[in-house]
């Protein structure tokens, strides 16, 4: 009874993943500047990572043929999912702190920039 | 007999933003956008390991997940660091 609770809860976080990929790849390709991008990336990496690494991690609990090692593999599943849960967005936020101060890329369709005002370049749009 | 055809169904689509974020990779106009796209990458990759890890039920794959997720944020990190400072390493 538990173990299939596990397994549907397990494979739904995963279904979930899945669709929260396709959104990051459509929007990292759609959206217009590396500033922009960051937001689908980050949909990439936590809705897209962390919660199908958890759902694998439970799937792994429950799924009797794992025999042995189940509990080993949803061990490192947890284990991964709190790694990346923690890494990403200080990866994300670094790299876009240094894009910003090295002046590589500009904020082009920008309304406002509060740290450097010379990086934006006005009248590039609405937006995404 | 479920949980193998489910997920059977649901790679593919993971395979499909490995290829949508493989064209950003690619194609990325400047370079935060190249490492933006070698990242989701790699974070694609570490997903689909475990994946198959529990398809295949191959323990050894869900290991390689936990080094290369670290070795992702150690790429950010040393991209940052050079791109602010124009130094490697320390």
């Amino acid at each position: 009874m538990i173990e299939d609770i596990l397994v549907y809860a397990g494979l739904a976080l995963i279904g979930l993943g899945a669709v929260a990929q396709l959104i990051s790849g459509i929007g990292v390709n759609r959206f217009r500047n590396f500033y922009l991008r960051l937001h689908a990336a980050t949909i990439g990496s936590i809705w897209g990572c962390v919660y199908p690494i958890t759902g694998a991690g439970l799937v792994a609990l429950g799924y009797r043929e794992l025999g042995e090692y189940s509990t080993f593999m949803a061990g490192a599943a947890f284990i991964t999912s709190f790694l990346i849960l923690v890494l990403s967005p200080a990866g994300s936020h670094a790299l876009a702190r240094a894009a910003h101060k090295s002046r590589l890329v500009l904020v082009e369709p920008c309304v406002h920039d509060a740290l450097d005002e010379s990086m934006c370049a006005r009248g590039g749009g609405s937006g995404a | 007999m479920l949980v193998e055809f489910y997920l059977a169904l649901i790679i593919p689509v993971y395979l499909t933003a490995t290829v949508l974020f493989l064209i950003r990779a690619l194609k990325g106009p400047t370079i935060p956008d190249h490492v933006l796209g070698v990242d989701l990458l790699s974070y694609n990759l570490a997903v689909l390991f475990i994946i198959l890890g529990v398809f295949f039920r191959e323990p050894i794959l869900i290991i390689t997940a936990i080094p290369l997720a670290l070795w992702i944020c150690a790429l950010d990190i040393y991209v940052a660091k050079y791109l602010e400072r124009k130094v490697m390493g320390s």
